[in-house]
């Protein structure tokens, strides 16, 4: 039995509700996995969702081969302990025009290496609907979104035409070139997400914790030199730092924070007083006013 | 007041406790007519109360500082509308889920345009509530728009009211002027059923009466808006609801496993009940209540289980799993109350599909009688209806399915209306009356009821273990007919 809170249960509930409705009502979905603790709990409720039956969707990882090493491992080690079809997609022709987030302006970056990737997958596998770990709690335009959020052709998200979605009720059937990304985790937190990961003793990816690691400070944040990719200023010198991350994604683009906490429960804490949002730390969304938006009407998840 | 002074005076009361609070979330909808408030009484609530952090305060002051629609003044609206077009306009076209926790108790705001336009979303973000802040300028009073928002309020479901007086500063805090609003919107009120009405005068933009108490006020004694919302009792289930699972799927796994997964939508189960398929009459037997932490030994409303049931019932998704005494209705006709949402208005010649818990009906013909008169909250006759509007209508299904009323059972007597064409959610609705399905009484099916059974079970009465046996006999009498090919439906007594 687990010892969940009765707020968590209610959260779970509605969550194995919400992928039990998608995997009725769509052909082909698919389970965006992108290794961070939301995807760890997305993927903890997807097997809740449909036990002892295996997950009847496969996971799409978009590798912009810029992810931190230890996310990577951790994805590898996850898909085979668990028996999970994993598929592993990269934008080629960007990777071979070398297009890097240090080269290119963050939005260039993101749209080719991120978006676009995105977009080829999901064409590619002829998927009709993404699951994502996506909390309305993260950001404003995200506070925006219905768990079905229906895209046009080429996966365009128009902000004024939301199908309304009332009750329980979730409708998925999709006009003409409509697909639909699917979000279960839209009413938690990350304080739920924290909580619910202790609760249910779920492992993560360990750049979570802090920890010594090699950094340099730039433009006011702490960035880790993951690999010798990383090309220095001048004057830059890689320093040790104990540091962590709130949120994972490419290391050029993730900033840290100095952390004394090592384990769940000092993190716990810390984060249920933290007084700046998580995506503080996202170096993308800053580029420019409603920047988050922007991606996701061109097709971001 | 300058921009830094305002930051430094109003900084957070309360930083996020780790510990658990007793409480589930309190769900709260903003509403009201266009202008009157609403992102910035939320905004000016979340600012005070808890959940703003330091790197949204900064982009807010920011862009305050940029727009300066209010002076020198923080907007507080801008930490709801997230959209860019919003921000540009300064309106609110989708509705905003915030999260925040204090002290007492964990709330979602669920913020919703005012603009009728957008009424669509409002009555999204309505239906997922608990309670609505239902706010009024003070200075215009009770407009058309709410109006029709308190009528959606009341159709989904809610049964607690704030009436947010808002912009008293606007009108000299006038008790006169407050209290005839008040008693304006209570007149009104007596076309709903809502339970509590609480009305309070209030400033979004000073504070007054959001989290701290107003001084320009002495004769208001009632609670500040944070208080009430901290001390009002959710929505709760009444004790000894009947039980309703719909069917989401089928799960099947090794060793010849074979669930029904569904989330409990009311009442409770436990291992060893019958229970029986509202369509076809079935029943069996609970054997188990699955789930990947481990078998349980009973289930209730808003659980998300797997059932394990010693016969095959043959069913899928779409059937509704009940207790044997309390049944849905296998209706075929029903009436309805529903808000229309798409702006293509009703077509008769239309296809429609109706989409209740979880199954998916076709609408052979549906017609609509009345339309609510948003002047006065009458009902009047009609024969269309287009967006916006909130009607009664009729509609006939091709078959039979399994609804409750919404006023006994909410989640198993909604549902939404669905072009089938383009697959857009048109309508949204709540049963108001149902007609037990013709076609599973058709010619061919033989129905097994108290007077075809009384010779086989003359020997029981109307206790709850004679009800039980006669149960147990009507299925295997129907269990030996139908391997005989004769169709049967079982009827009980409710």
């Amino acid at each position: 039995m687990t010892a969940l809170t009765s707020h968590l249960k209610l959260l779970e509930a509605e969550s194995i509700h919400i992928f039990r409705e998608a995997a009725a009502q769509f052909r082909a979905p698919v389970l965006l996995y992108s290794i961070g603790k939301d995807s760890t709990v997305l993927l903890h409720l997807a097997r809740k969702a449909f036990w002892p039956a295996k997950l009847p969707f496969p996971l799409l990882h978009v590798d912009t081969t810029w992810k931190f090493r230890e996310m990577i491992t951790f994805r590898d080690r996850t898909a085979t302990e668990m028996g999970l079809d994993l598929i592993v997609h990269t934008n080629h022709d960007g990777a071979a025009k070398n297009i890097n987030p240090f080269d290119y302006p963050p939005s260039v970056y993101t749209d080719i290496m991120k978006t676009q990737a995105l977009r080829q997958a999901l064409d590619n596998g002829g998927y009709d609907a993404a699951f994502g770990g996506a909390r309305r709690d993260e950001e404003a335009s995200r506070a925006k979104e219905r768990v079905f959020s229906f895209r046009g052709g080429g996966h365009s998200w128009d902000p004024r035409l939301q199908r309304p979605e009332m009750w329980q009720l979730l409708n998925g059937r999709l006009g003409k070139d409509e697909t639909v990304r699917v979000f279960p985790m839209s009413n938690w937190t990350e304080a739920d997400v924290w909580r619910y990961i202790t609760l249910e003793k779920l492992d993560v990816v360990p750049l979570y914790f802090a920890k010594e690691r090699p950094t340099v400070e730039r433009d006011g944040q702490i960035l880790m030199v993951d690999d010798e990719r990383m090309p220095l200023r001048p004057g830059e010198e890689p320093t040790m730092r104990k540091i962590r991350f709130r949120t994972l994604g490419c290391y050029p683009l993730t900033a840290a924070i100095e952390s004394e906490a090592m384990d769940l429960d000092a993190l716990v804490t810390e984060t249920l007083g933290a007084r700046v949002s998580e995506r503080a730390g996202r170096l993308i969304d800053h580029d420019e006013a409603g920047a988050m938006e922007m991606k996701k009407r061109e097709g971001y998840f | 007041m300058s921009l830094a002074a305002l930051s430094e005076t109003q900084s957070p009361q309360s930083v996020l406790q780790p510990a658990e609070k007793s409480e589930a979330m309190l769900r709260l909808l903003t509403c009201g007519s266009v202008d009157d408030g609403k992102s910035t009484l939320i905004g000016r609530l979340l600012w005070d109360a808890a959940g703003v952090t330091e790197d949204q305060r900064a982009q807010v002051m920011h862009a305050s500082h940029a727009r300066a629609v209010n002076g020198e003044r923080i907007d507080f609206s801008l930490l709801l509308d997230g959209l860019v077009a919003e921000r540009e306009q300064g309106i609110t076209i989708d509705i905003a889920w915030r999260y925040f926790e204090t002290a007492r108790r964990r709330f979602v705001i669920i913020d919703s345009p005012g603009h009728e336009q957008y009424t669509r979303n409002m009555a999204t973000g309505a239906s997922h509530a608990d309670i609505a802040i239902l706010l009024v300028d003070a200075r215009h009073g009770v407009k058309r728009q709410t109006r029709r928002h308190a009528a959606i309020c009341n159709l989904v479901g809610i049964k607690k009211v704030i009436l947010a007086i808002n912009k008293m500063d606007q009108i000299d805090w006038s008790e006169e002027r407050y209290r005839a609003i008040e008693a304006d919107f209570r007149s009104l009120a007596g076309n709903f059923s809502f339970t509590d009405i609480t009305a309070i005068p209030a400033a979004a933009l000073t504070g007054a009466n959001v989290v701290a108490r107003s001084v320009e006020m002495p004769w208001y004694e009632g609670p500040t808006l944070l208080e009430y919302l901290e001390s009002v009792e959710s929505r709760t289930e009444p004790e000894d609801a009947p039980f309703r699972m719909p069917v989401q799927l089928v799960l099947r796994a090794a060793n010849d496993f074979r669930g029904y997964a569904g989330t409990v939508t009311s009442g409770a189960i436990r291992v060893g009940d019958r229970v029986v398929d509202a369509r076809s009459g079935l029943g069996a037997t609970l054997q188990r209540i699955s789930t990947m932490d481990g078998d349980l030994e009973t289930a209730s409303s808003g659980d998300a289980v797997t059932l394990v049931l010693d016969t095959d019932l043959d069913i899928s998704r779409g059937a509704v799993l009940t207790e044997t005494q309390r049944r849905p209705t296998n209706a075929d006709v029903l009436e309805a109350r529903l808000v229309w949402l798409s702006e293509q208005p009703f077509d008769p010649e239309a296809g429609y599909l109706l989409r209740t818990a979880t199954d998916l009906t076709p609408v052979t013909s549906m017609s609509v009688s009345t339309l609510i008169d948003f002047e006065t909250l009458s009902s009047r006759q009609a024969h269309e209806c287009g967006m916006n509007d909130i009607a009664d209508c009729r509609i006939l299904l091709g078959r039979s399915t399994a609804l409750d009323l919404f006023g006994d059972l909410p989640l198993t007597g909604n549902f939404v209306l669905v072009n089938a064409l383009d697959g857009a959610t048109v309508a949204g609705g709540v049963i108001t009356w149902v007609q037990k399905g013709a076609a599973v009484v058709g010619d061919n099916i033989l129905v097994l009821d108290r007077s075809r059974l009384s010779g086989l079970c003359a020997d029981l009465g109307n206790s709850p273990e004679d009800k039980a046996e006669y149960d147990r006999r009507a299925q295997e009498v129907a269990i030996l007919l139908r391997s005989a090919g004769v169709p049967v439906l079982i009827e009980t007594d409710r």
